[in-house]
């Protein structure tokens, strides 16, 4: 086994509002090793974006983060000051998000807000910093005459590779991708998806993949994390999690993928729609849509439990 | 940037239709309305050849003595002013009124740009501290926003003077600069032209005769900028760049320069819009504190009845305006890389 | 503040007003009460000379005497008076021309809609209290040429808003329904535009009604609204601003915090409406 990255234990992050509180992110725990892909699947609202910025320390107001521990390297990311933690932000901690024209700048060249970034974090003169930036920008892709264009003059592949450019100029350790190629078409996602294949082998760079999309961690990650309703699921390796799926939630997710050759089965949209977070469903929450649920699902929540090497939260199993 | 030139030239042709209809429309209101100007001035005892000389000299009746249609008037009034002649006044050794408006513009354009800093760093600090902070700051700087502008300028001015000049005995209560104070011409701002000219005594005098008419102004304009601010910063706030930028370590102040920078646009529209109300808010401020600006001479000619300097004054305001909307609609295409493509 | 609410919104129906806007109704509905009852409030003649000189507050003169030894609170109480009249005036004559106008251009189109519209966006941008200086030093003092001075200013206002209602109910309503079956224009005009130029002129007083009141209070201030003695608020503050330099503080200080009571009143009262009636954009 490799070094252990990041730890993530018992983290519970909550939105509070007046009227009732959202346990987005409810004790979940999870590990990425250093040089590891690592797919983080979810349906929206599953709290799958929340631990992504729970990771940096960025969760937005109403959201808190209540309990548990993040320990990157040996250090809790939760126990250090506002200064120390913007020195991990962009240094350590790469991260790039769904929508790159939303998440440049636009008023400001793309060069620049490299510059801008790697000048945060390091105590070099702005020429070097600005060959950083053309070195950077040609690794991921784009011609380093590109350096001065305002975002609205990129494509939006081009767009987000700038994106991932700034996120990975200072070859941070961990690079926590949220929904990086949605908002690209499929040309465009499989080159993007290479590139931060590039990055993880080349440069032993962790990676948290954060996707709805089951097809795509399974063709590109080591292990995937499933989570619904604020919890995860199942963990596993991810020719476990294609061949052998445990929980009925993956089941379905895995069915519900339309072109995997593996998957013999005919495509099936899950059934029902997500919990509501105000008022999840006693017991666990994901029963209302389970095929086989049992007496007990509705009223015991079902812990992640070990079961012959593989780690599933399901009533169906017993160690 | 030819685009930009474009842009320039065409918002330029649109300012001439604006600029011609108030033209018109003040002349008219000056020569139809009731009451004769020439009686008024010379007083009804005044012998004929006095009265038919003013005439003459207004454009009201020809060399022959007969009357010129007012239409004639109209157009010769027009050609006139396409030369920069604004006319000429009835008193005060009928100088040209343009030259008396050279001479106290200035002043307001002194008091102008210092009042307008005044509220733009009012407004920016309320604005940005309301929506960063939220809650109960958030609803203070809401109220503010709206109750600064209905703060009637001459009162504040007077509460103003009435504790720090008349009670502290701190700051003048009136007036531009101390007697023979006056630093040397070079722009007609004291401000600039004591820098230039290295003259401390003047360049404190007039600061300290700037301070309160200046705040004054700031104050009662800030409201529209902490308003626009406000809503602006609120809303830049939440878009994705900003968690975006805070994950690469960015500090909050740098974060804060750029939400600022990109909340930029509205807040500069908003300044184009308010250059009205700073004319009528400077007029408002200068006959408070004696402000030998526009304001206080268009006042005083209008009070001696000095029709051709009030409808020159009249006039120049309003091409001062239009211009001054166009330099906020160039700079506003220069700003946002966006608009010109 | 909590008692007043049940009261205040039975009130004014189906507004429910913000703390804000009550505080704001209080303010005007205090300047109301005083334009109404200044006869029984005020125990001497505004406009007489009843004391001595430049006497400070006192139980005899809550507000103190000016110059001419009239008695300042029967001055700033009846000032209410003179104010709302000229507010209420203007407000009229704005409107008996703006809407007209509005509705003429927005109906026909055509040339004269561009002209009237090109004309009403001229006026519109120029500095409104230069405009209404103008208008004033032409015409004289009296309260109906003060009336007409502000006036002009708030017709586009009225015009700008008036017209883009009639355009917008011309080309969804009428042209559909209306001229199918065969109804008579100036019919239709009355009855689909109608219940719109209502809303817009609620809308426009409440949101310039502040900005008139400043103006008058601007145009008294510099001698251009009524004649001396006339009380008016602006006019005091101008004919007790000399005495400034000497202490005497009270000859300026009530009637300028009346206007600004009433400004704010307006202000906040306005700010509550237009943002229950959804008048965000729409701004004078």
């Amino acid at each position: 086994m490799s070094e252990k990255l990041l730890r993530i234990s018992s983290l519970k992050t909550y939105y509070f509002s007046r009227k009732s509180v959202i346990k987005a992110v409810d004790d979940v725990s999870l590990e990425i090793s250093r040089g590891e892909m690592v797919g983080l699947v979810g349906e929206s609202g599953s709290g799958k974006s929340t631990l992504g910025l729970s990771i940096v320390k960025l969760v937005p107001p109403p959201g808190k983060i209540i309990d548990g521990r993040i320990i990157l390297d040996g250090k809790d990311i939760l126990k250090l000051s506002d200064k120390e933690l913007r020195k991990i932000r962009g240094k350590r901690i790469g991260m790039i998000f769904q929508d790159p024209l939303t998440c440049l700048d636009p008023l400001r060249r793309i060069g620049d807000q490299i510059v801008e970034t790697i000048l945060t974090h390091l105590r070099i003169d702005k020429e070097d910093a600005r060959e950083i930036a053309m070195k950077t920008l040609e690794r991921v892709g784009i011609p380093s005459d590109r350096i001065d264009n305002y975002p609205h003059q990129l494509s939006g592949g081009m767009r987000q590779r700038a994106m991932i450019a700034m996120s990975i100029a200072l070859d941070p350790e961990l690079l926590i991708a949220d929904e990086p190629t949605t908002a690209l078409d499929v040309v465009v996602q499989s080159r993007i998806m290479d590139l931060l294949e590039d990055l993880r082998t080349e440069r032993n760079m962790s990676i948290l993949l954060i996707t709805h999309d089951l097809a795509l961690v399974i063709e590109r990650s080591n292990r995937v994390v499933i989570m619904y309703g604020g919890k995860v699921c199942e963990i596993g390796l991810v020719k476990d999690i294609a061949e052998d799926p445990l929980h009925p939630y993956t089941k379905l997710l895995l069915q519900s993928i339309p072109d995997i050759e593996k998957i013999k089965t005919e495509l099936k949209p899950i059934p029902g729609s997500p919990p509501d977070m105000r008022n999840p469903p006693p017991g666990c929450r994901f029963w209302p849509r389970c095929p086989y649920t049992l007496e007990r699902c509705k009223d015991t929540e079902p812990n992640l439990t070990i079961i012959e090497g593989r780690v599933v939260a399901c009533h169906l199993y017993r160690g | 940037m030819t685009s930009l030139k474009v842009f320039i030239v065409a918002r330029t042709i649109a300012l001439i239709p604006t600029v011609l209809i108030l033209v018109t429309l003040v002349f008219f209101i000056m020569r139809v309305l009731p009451g004769d100007p020439v009686i008024a001035i010379v007083g009804m005892k005044a012998p004929m050849e006095r009265v038919i000389e003013l005439k003459k000299e207004l454009g009201l009746i020809d060399e022959k003595g007969d009357e010129i249609p007012l239409i004639i008037q109209y157009f010769n009034y027009l050609g006139r002013l396409v030369q920069g002649d604004l006319g000429k006044s009835l008193i005060w050794g009928k100088r040209p009124v343009i030259v008396e408006i050279m001479e106290h513009l200035p002043a307001t354009i002194e008091l102008a740009i210092v009042g307008f800093i005044v509220s733009i760093v009012i407004g920016i600090i309320l604005g940005t501290l309301g929506a960063s902070k939220g809650g109960k700051a958030n609803s203070a700087v809401k109220i503010y926003s709206a109750i600064a502008y209905a703060l009637f300028i001459p009162w504040i001015g007077m509460m103003f003077q009435l504790v720090f000049s008349v009670w502290l005995k701190i700051l003048p209560v009136g007036g531009r600069i101390g007697v023979g104070l006056e630093p040397p011409t070079y722009t007609g701002l004291y401000i600039i032209d004591s820098l230039v000219s290295g003259r401390i005594d003047s360049l404190i005098s007039s600061l300290r005769h700037i301070t309160l008419p200046a705040v004054t102004l700031g104050l009662v304009i800030s409201g529209v900028f902490s308003r626009v601010t406000r809503a602006s910063v609120e809303e830049v706030l939440r878009q994705d760049f900003v968690v975006a930028a805070r994950a690469r370590g960015l500090s909050e102040y740098k974060i804060m320069l750029h939400v600022l920078k990109n909340s930029f646009i509205p807040i500069l529209t908003m300044m184009g819009l308010q250059l009205a109300l700073l004319m009528t808010g400077a007029v408002l401020t200068e006959t408070t504190f004696s402000w030998p600006g526009m304001g206080t001479f268009l006042l005083e000619r209008i009070q001696y009845r000095d029709y051709t300097t009030v409808q020159g004054t009249v006039v120049f305001f309003a091409i001062i305006v239009a211009l001054m909307n166009l330099i906020v609609d160039i700079c506003y295409a220069y700003i946002d890389p966006r608009i010109r493509y | 503040m909590n008692t007043f609410r049940p009261i205040l919104t039975k009130l004014v129906p189906r507004i429910p007003l913000t703390t804000i806007g009550i505080a704001g109704l209080l303010m005007v509905l205090l300047v109301i009460s005083m334009a109404i009852f200044a006869d029984f409030l005020t125990p001497y003649d505004p406009t007489k000379s009843v004391g001595l000189s430049l006497q400070p507050p006192s139980l005899q003169y809550p507000f103190g005497t000016n110059k001419v030894g009239q008695d300042m609170w029967s001055r700033t109480v009846h000032g209410a008076r003179t104010m709302l009249i000229v507010v209420a005036l203007s407000t009229v004559i704005s409107i008996v021309i703006g809407v007209p106008l509005g509705l003429i251009s927005g109906y026909v189109g055509g040339l004269l809609d561009r002209v009237l519209t090109m004309v009403m966006d001229a006026i519109y941008a120029f500095p409104s209290l230069i405009l209404a200086i103008a208008i004033a030093a032409a015409l004289g003092p009296g309260i109906i040429n003060t009336a007409i001075s502000i006036a002009v200013v708030y017709v586009p206002t009225y015009f700008r808003m008036v017209r883009g209602q009639t355009l917008n109910v011309k080309s969804q309503l009428y042209v559909e329904a209306a001229v199918a079956i065969g109804a008579k224009q100036t019919s239709i005009l009355l009855k689909y535009i109608f219940p719109n130029v209502i809303f817009v002129v609620i809308a426009v007083f409440t949101l310039s009604v502040a900005d008139v009141v400043l103006t008058e209070a601007a145009l008294s201030f510099f001698g251009l609204s009524v004649p001396a003695p006339t009380p008016d608020w602006g006019f005091d503050l101008r004919a007790g601003h000399p005495y400034l330099v000497s202490g005497y503080w009270w000859l300026v200080t009530f009637p300028g915090l009346m206007i600004i009571i009433l400004a704010v009143g307006f202000t906040l009262l306005g700010e509550s409406i237009s943002e229950y009636l959804g008048l965000r954009e729409v701004k004078v």
